[in-house]
């Protein structure tokens, strides 16, 4: 039996695969529910972890064993201030690892990090296409927000294999979405893509030219998305229980978690329509054991004023997208809204405003970057001919020696693939190991970059200071993960690279994890 | 002397060819050359001369003169002067057609065809202006034709013959210098290294390789990228260094307008700085009509004098909103002048104070001053605002000239 992949779409609260049929055509894969989307949830029950739909209930009955939105925290150090932000909010309790990563602490002793928990997802994923295709699927294209760093690509790559998939590319959204929206129509275009989704918001400036998609310049928020505005409307309902059942639910993580889910299901609803109501049956106990139901007509009116905070946010990153390709609102040919936020009217509306004119309707926007990694895999497979996809570095990446100022080494958006190198002397007599640190960023002070690693080449040759020299080689692959090599140049033998430190999970972390899921399952 | 030596002559690019046939040979027919054996005067020699495209053409000649390097015959160099004989009309006229044919076929800016197209496509119509028309004369050629083109045939399917593309040319293209990997001139603008590069994304992008499943094809199409991608970088940063190329993400397109005659003034500065080697005054495209009339200063500091003449000249004139206009365009050349900074606070708080709004150009004079405090005008202009609220025109006239 062939071995299959599948284009998937890893969203901050929902996930979508889809694959190219026979005949050509994209297809959304459904879950056992006949959903075209899989909530991106995971519920650690005792008697292990369900994932998806079936972990919906979860939400209700354990929320601080239910992960929802991972993606967020995935690759992200914990002292991120973001991250401090979201500990706060956040039902799970989030924990720093060892290397000063975001984990998530199940319960005393048991911390998991985001990368197992999109694991499981992606093998959740995996088993709904296996199901379909009757035939193993061990491939994939999977999208990332295109701000993501080195290490968030990494942190990606790591979730999939451990959930025993190899991912053939990561693809930046917006380059899905342009992919998935203009792919068949095959013109020359500017597309403008906004992508507003659960958690995240990007905006890119995607070129097509004789088939070639090019990104000139990608902005973002890496923490504006649906779910701030669901919070904000959650706000004001804990306010308004307060002030008409004289209940304080604010402390009360399961109540505060099913008026959050209440408060999505209405803004769902306002999309479409100019009232919704939220209704729980059970909010809350009171002393005497009595529940308490609360029932609240929400207008569209009152909650694009709350939400108006949010949708302000967006501005900034259309802006600045526009200014770094060089353009105008009216030199861009399409502008695409993706992601589900993009339904509701007052985003809409104020895209409208800042550009001065009215984005495209796209039917699906939340297929759509699915379809686009799905196009991805059988134009990788050989399916599809006369697309190429040519993307950039999102940071430049820096090198520094001790405790010296970092040297940036490939620079922001320089063309992937890439590699730059350095070369290191040593500085002592008969030194055996060479350390130095790797950034992400360009800016000559450490503290500014994002630490990707510490790496030592060790087994140097005896020599006097100066006389062994280290050829330090960067590649940044397609992917635009960082894959580093050494050579000493007198002898030029490979050098050994020892991660002293490193961000993220190490080689023997990642394939420990996928062996157990593996026999797990 | 063996009179059956064969002296082979590479000539990689067309540039080199025009340079052979202009500089090299004296008289069109003369050539001094060091060789690594003892010549005898009126010997003979044949010289393999190995144009672009591959093909040797084989010429006769007679030695004329000799002397040894080092004046001693030990080193077994010795100089030699040759007479080409076999240097004929014919054989340049051959040469020419050569270079003409492979022009009409690669041309320099229009993207390379993938595979399914052919030859015939590259019409005239996709050559940008710029390119200059396939001319037969081997002299007056500027842009290097080129040679590092890729191939217009379509890629072979087999692995093997794939595999043995990919690594030839990895390893021919480890020795090439930037532009040479990209097939360009040394002095290319933006769009034809941006064809050039994409002509060979066309080619080589791993992407197109992924289908053969085979990880060393992968590995060699991935290192043939990185490559290209680096020289197209390295191209890239240099022309945006220069002004004479804007960027964004992986695209590559010339700044609009005006700006794009700007070359003149660098080339003629008159200061130590060395100017940039790749725009030889001979090579200059004709000056563009808004800076051609100013000549620099002699008083070069930091650069963008002429702008600052020019500025000066409209300022006098009474024309605040194009001296405006002039001095950002200078400022984009030379964003660190302060003198140039500081005079285009003073042209908009000149165009302030015609539009009435005082308070603004007050502001915009202090901005000035700011930047540049050794700025007289800005000095001048505050003091006069600050006294009487408005500037008379006669005023600016004796300020700018």
């Amino acid at each position: 039996m062939t071995e299959r992949a599948i284009g998937i779409d890893l969203g901050t609260s929902n996930s979508v695969i889809a694959v190219i049929d026979r005949d050509g055509m994209p297809r959304i894969l459904t879950t056992e529910e006949g959903s075209t989307m899989m909530p991106s949830l995971v519920w650690y029950t005792s008697d292990g972890p369900r994932v998806g739909d079936a972990a919906r209930p979860g939400l209700d009955e354990a929320p601080d064993l239910t992960i929802f939105g991972a993606k967020r925290l995935l690759g992200r150090r914990f002292d991120h201030p973001e991250i401090r932000r979201l500990a706060r909010l956040l039902p799970y309790e989030l924990v720093e690892a060892p290397n000063g990563d975001t984990w998530i602490q199940l319960s005393a002793g048991k911390a998991v990090s985001p990368e197992e928990v999109c694991a499981l997802i992606l093998r959740e994923l995996r088993r709904t296409a296996e199901a379909f295709f009757k035939a193993p699927v061990t491939k994939a294209v999977i999208t990332i927000p295109a701000w993501y760093d080195a290490a968030q690509r990494q942190a990606t790559k790591d979730a999939a294999q451990i959930a025993g998939l190899s991912v053939m590319r990561l693809l930046s959204e917006p380059t899905a979405a342009a992919l998935g929206y203009g792919a068949h129509r095959g013109a020359d275009c500017k597309y403008l893509v906004c992508d507003l989704g659960g958690g995240t918001f990007d905006v890119a400036a995607v070129d097509v030219a004789k088939g070639v998609f090019e990104v000139l310049a990608t902005t973002g928020d890496p923490f504006l998305g649906g779910d701030d505005v669901d919070r904000a409307i959650v706000e004001h309902l804990v306010r308004d229980v307060r002030q008409t059942r004289g209940l304080d639910v604010t402390m009360d993580a399961i109540a505060v978690e099913k008026l959050r889910l209440g408060a999505q299901r209405a803004k769902h609803e306002l999309s479409t329509h100019q009232h919704a109501d939220v209704q729980i049956p059970e909010l809350a106990q009171l002393p005497s054991g009595k529940a308490v139901e609360y029932v609240k007509r929400l207008a569209r009116a009152d909650v694009e004023t709350w939400a108006a905070s949010t949708v302000e946010r967006l501005e900034a990153p259309i802006c600045e997208a526009l200014a770094r390709a060089n353009r105008t609102p009216d030199e861009m040919q399409d502008i695409l809204l993706v992601g589900g936020m993009t339904r509701m009217p007052t985003v809409r509306r104020e895209i409208e405003r800042v550009l001065g004119r009215a984005p495209s309707v796209i039917e699906n926007p939340e297929e759509v970057v699915a379809v686009g990694a799905a196009l991805e895999v059988a134009r990788l497979q050989g399916a599809i001919s006369g697309i190429l996809l040519v993307d950039v570095a999102a940071r430049g990446i820096s090198v520094s020696r001790g405790q010296g100022e970092c040297e940036r080494v490939i620079h922001q958006s320089a063309v992937v693939p890439t590699r730059e190198h350095r070369v290191f002397p040593s500085r002592m007599d008969n030194q055996a190991r060479l350390e130095f640190d790797v950034w992400e960023g360009e800016s000559p002070t450490p503290a500014e970059n994002r630490h990707l690693g510490r790496y030592a080449a060790v087994d140097l040759p005896e020599a006097v200071a100066g006389d062994v020299l280290v050829l330090l080689e960067l590649t940044l692959d397609t992917d635009g993960t960082l894959r580093l090599g050494a050579t000493e140049m007198v002898s030029s033998e490979r050098l050994q690279l020892e991660q002293v430190f490193h961000a993220g999970l190490s080689r023997a972390d990642v394939s420990r994890l996928a062996r157990q899921l593996a026999e797990g399952s | 002397m063996a009179p059956s030596r064969t002296l082979h002559v590479r000539l990689g690019t067309w540039d080199q060819v025009e340079v052979f046939a202009t500089k090299k040979l004296r008289r069109g027919k003369l050539l001094s050359m060091k060789v690594p054996f003892a010549a005898e005067a009126g010997g003979k020699l044949t010289l393999g001369l190995e144009l672009p495209n591959g093909v040797v053409i084989a010429i006769d000649s007679i030695v004329q003169k000799t002397s040894p390097v080092d004046g001693t015959q030990s080193s077994g160099k010795t100089w030699i002067e040759l007479e080409l004989t076999g240097f004929t009309p014919e054989v340049v006229e051959r040469i020419k057609k050569m270079q003409a044919g492979l022009e009409h076929g690669t041309p320099t800016s229009a993207a390379v065809p993938v595979p399914p197209v052919g030859k015939e496509d590259s019409s005239p119509t996709l050559t940008p202006a710029n390119t200059p028309p396939p001319v037969a004369e081997l002299a007056p050629r500027r842009r290097t034709n080129n040679s590092m083109a890729p191939l217009q045939v379509p890629p072979p399917t087999d692995e093997r013959s794939q595999f043995q593309e990919l690594t030839t040319e990895l390893r021919r293209m480890r020795t090439l210098a930037v532009h040479e990997v990209l097939g360009v001139a040394p002095a290319a603008d933006a769009n034809e290294v941006r064809a050039g590069w994409m002509a060979l994304v066309q080619r080589y992008h791993p992407d197109l390789y992924a289908r053969f499943a085979a990880p060393a094809i992968t590995h060699l199409a991935e290192e043939l990228m990185i490559l290209v991608n680096r020289a197209y970088d390295r191209l890239r940063l240099a022309l945006v260094a220069e002004g004479r190329a804007l960027s964004a993400g992986s695209v590559l397109h010339q700044p609009p307008g005006w700006l794009v005659g700007w070359d003149d003034i660098a080339s003629a500065r008159a200061d130590g700085e060395p100017t940039r080697p790749r725009m030889a005054s001979s090579q200059m495209p004709p000056l563009s009509l808004t800076t051609a009339q100013t000549a620099p200063p002699a008083s070069a500091v930091q650069g963008g004098e002429a702008f600052e003449v020019r500025a000066r000249a409209m300022l006098g004139e009474g024309n605040p909103d194009n001296a405006q206009e002039v001095l950002a365009a200078a400022l984009c050349v030379y964003p660190r002048s302060r003198p140039l900074r500081s005079l285009y606070y003073v042209a908009s708080a000149l165009g302030a104070i015609a539009k009435g709004e005082v308070m603004l150009a007050t502001s915009q004079l202090e901005t000035a001053l700011a930047h540049y405090e050794q700025c007289s005008e800005a000095a001048a202009l505050l003091e006069h605002v600050r006294r009487t609220g408005t500037v008379e025109t006669s005023e600016m006239r004796r300020l700018f000239t």
